[in-house]
């Protein structure tokens, strides 16, 4: 990239459950909530319909960040959803850590349609994270 | 022939003469020193080719879900009056038994499809430590007596001590004796082992970027041959994601980067379900060093979930199951 440090901007893949956060980040639009337009939302039917190997796949073709979120623990749409992926993030969260992946390339959360703010606030200190960190390097694939 | 042969043979002979299975699975003499094979015996005549010793490597869960996979599929087409049951008879020392719990737990097939001959295991021979004992020279001949192994190269004859030469996860192995097993050809006490997990916290505690830099500079070597994939019992998909082209997983070609993401894939379906056999180890052809890797997601099942693979029948595998109060530290929450 030609682009300097300073002017650098980090892209950052957020998948989301269609239930919550998306609603949720649909409210922080229609409150008018500012947030850096860093993250692009891929838009899933539940947090349990996350494959692990989407946040790979993220990751090896060039995303700087990845966040996971989904209804909070017990407000699930499908009932429990979220917590069979939430031991699957568990797992490979700490795998990619252990592997040497940066602890906050990879970011999990729970944002309930009611919390535009939280929204707005995730990707506010998300972004600010994934900024700090720089350029991912690994897991990348280059010809 | 040691006494656990005399009694594998003499149970399987029975099994087989009584037509209470109609095939055992276990170990034959291999075709080069040090080394045994899989065998499959279907008649009693045969049981004499049974073997087991500290040169048996593979876990033979694998031939069994095979067997009864492709059983299970020929019995497909047959009328429901006109099916038939195979039994499977199984050497089985404690992580093949291991695997073989999770193959019924995840309902592969019926317990009763299965008889399991359990041995008292106390490790097998680590290939890759035997040559660098013996300078990687061939070897020409080689026995095991007790607990000395006798080596012989073009070099010379080398004495080992069994323990030097030991599969590192057999070293720190406390199943010596089957978690299931219908006939037991002998028991022996639980190794007093070491910290199982002592090389992952060593691991852990180096900096991220000498993590991945070990961990990319062991993928580089990985040539993709699948081979560890097709020898561990708990890979036993009939179509697998490494294969798959839509969507394309894992990229054709011979991209390092595509390395990693297999083998963090793979790595990443054995969560909860690996038994620490070792088999994909033993079979790599480029030494890789898995098993840090894969341990790493054994500790996290033991510490987050309590879990062990394939040790409790009656307990789910961690991905199969929750509780409502699971850990959740590593959920992020904006200030
Ligand atoms: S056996 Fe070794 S070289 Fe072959 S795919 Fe597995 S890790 Fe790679
Ligand atoms: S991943 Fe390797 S050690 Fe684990 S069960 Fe499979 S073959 Fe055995
Ligand atoms: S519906 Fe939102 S996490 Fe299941």
């Amino acid at each position: 990239m030609s682009q300097t440090t300073e002017e650098w901007e980090p892209k950052i893949v957020a998948l989301v459950c269609n239930w919550c956060t998306y609603a949720g980040a649909d409210l922080a639009g229609i409150s008018r909530l500012q947030y850096p337009p860093n993250v692009r939302l891929i838009r899933l039917p539940c947090s349990g319909r996350i494959n692990p190997f989407y946040i790979v796949k993220a990751l090896q073709h060039g995303a700087d960040g990845v966040l996971v979120s989904g209804c909070h623990p017990g407000e699930c749409h499908y009932i429990s959803g979220n917590l069979i992926a939430r031991r699957k993030f568990a797992f490979l969260n700490n795998f990619l850590n252990y592997i040497g992946i940066e602890a906050d390339r990879t970011i999990f959360t729970w944002v309930s349609a009611s919390e535009g703010d939280k929204f707005a606030r995730v990707i506010d200190e998300v972004t600010a994270k994934v900024k700090a960190l720089g350029p991912a390097t690994r897991l990348i694939k280059t010809d | 022939m040691n006494d656990i042969e005399k009694n594998i043979r003499e149970e399987a002979k029975r099994l087989l003469d009584e037509n209470l299975v109609d095939l055992v699975i276990g170990y034959q003499e291999g075709t080069l020193p040090l080394q045994t094979a899989p065998v499959f015996i279907s008649s009693g005549d045969e049981v004499d080719k049974l073997v087991f010793n500290s040169c048996c490597k593979q876990n033979l869960a694998i031939y069994v879900h095979a067997a009864l996979k492709q059983h299970h599929q020929a019995q497909e087409r047959v009328k429901p009056e006109d099916k038939k049951q195979k039994v499977v008879g199984v050497i089985a020392r404690g992580c093949t038994s291991r695997s073989l719990v999770i193959h019924l737990q995840e309902q592969q097939y019926l317990r009763e499809e299965i008889v399991v001959i359990g041995v008292p295991c106390s490790g097998y021979i680590d290939k890759n430590k035997l040559a660098e004992k013996t300078d990687g020279a061939e070897i020409v001949a080689g026995s095991v007596d007790g607990d000395t192994v006798t080596v012989e190269t073009a070099k010379g004859t080398t004495k080992l001590k069994l323990d030097e030469v030991l599969a590192g996860n057999c070293l720190t192995c406390a199943y010596n004796n089957p978690v299931i097993s219908d006939f037991s050809a002998g028991e022996i006490p639980a190794r007093d082992c070491a910290d199982e997990f002592a090389e992952v916290d060593e691991f852990a505690a180096l900096s991220e970027s000498e993590r991945w830099d070990y961990f990319s500079r062991e993928m580089n070597k990985c040539m993709r041959c699948f081979a560890c994939r097709n020898i561990c019992p708990s890979c036993y998909c009939a179509s697998c994601f490494a294969e798959q082209s839509q969507p394309e997983w894992v990229g054709a070609g011979i991209n390092p980067s595509d390395n990693q993401v297999f083998q963090v894939m793979r790595m990443f379906h054995m969560a909860g379900r690996c038994v620490d056999c070792g088999s994909c180890v033993e079979v790599c052809a480029e030494g890789i060093d898995l098993r840090k890797f894969l341990k790493k997601l054994d500790q996290d099942d033991q510490n987050l979930y309590g879990h062990k693979a394939g040790v409790k029948l009656d307990e789910p595998s961690p991905l199969a199951s929750f509780r409502e109060n699971d850990r959740e530290t590593f959920i992020f929450e904006p200030e």
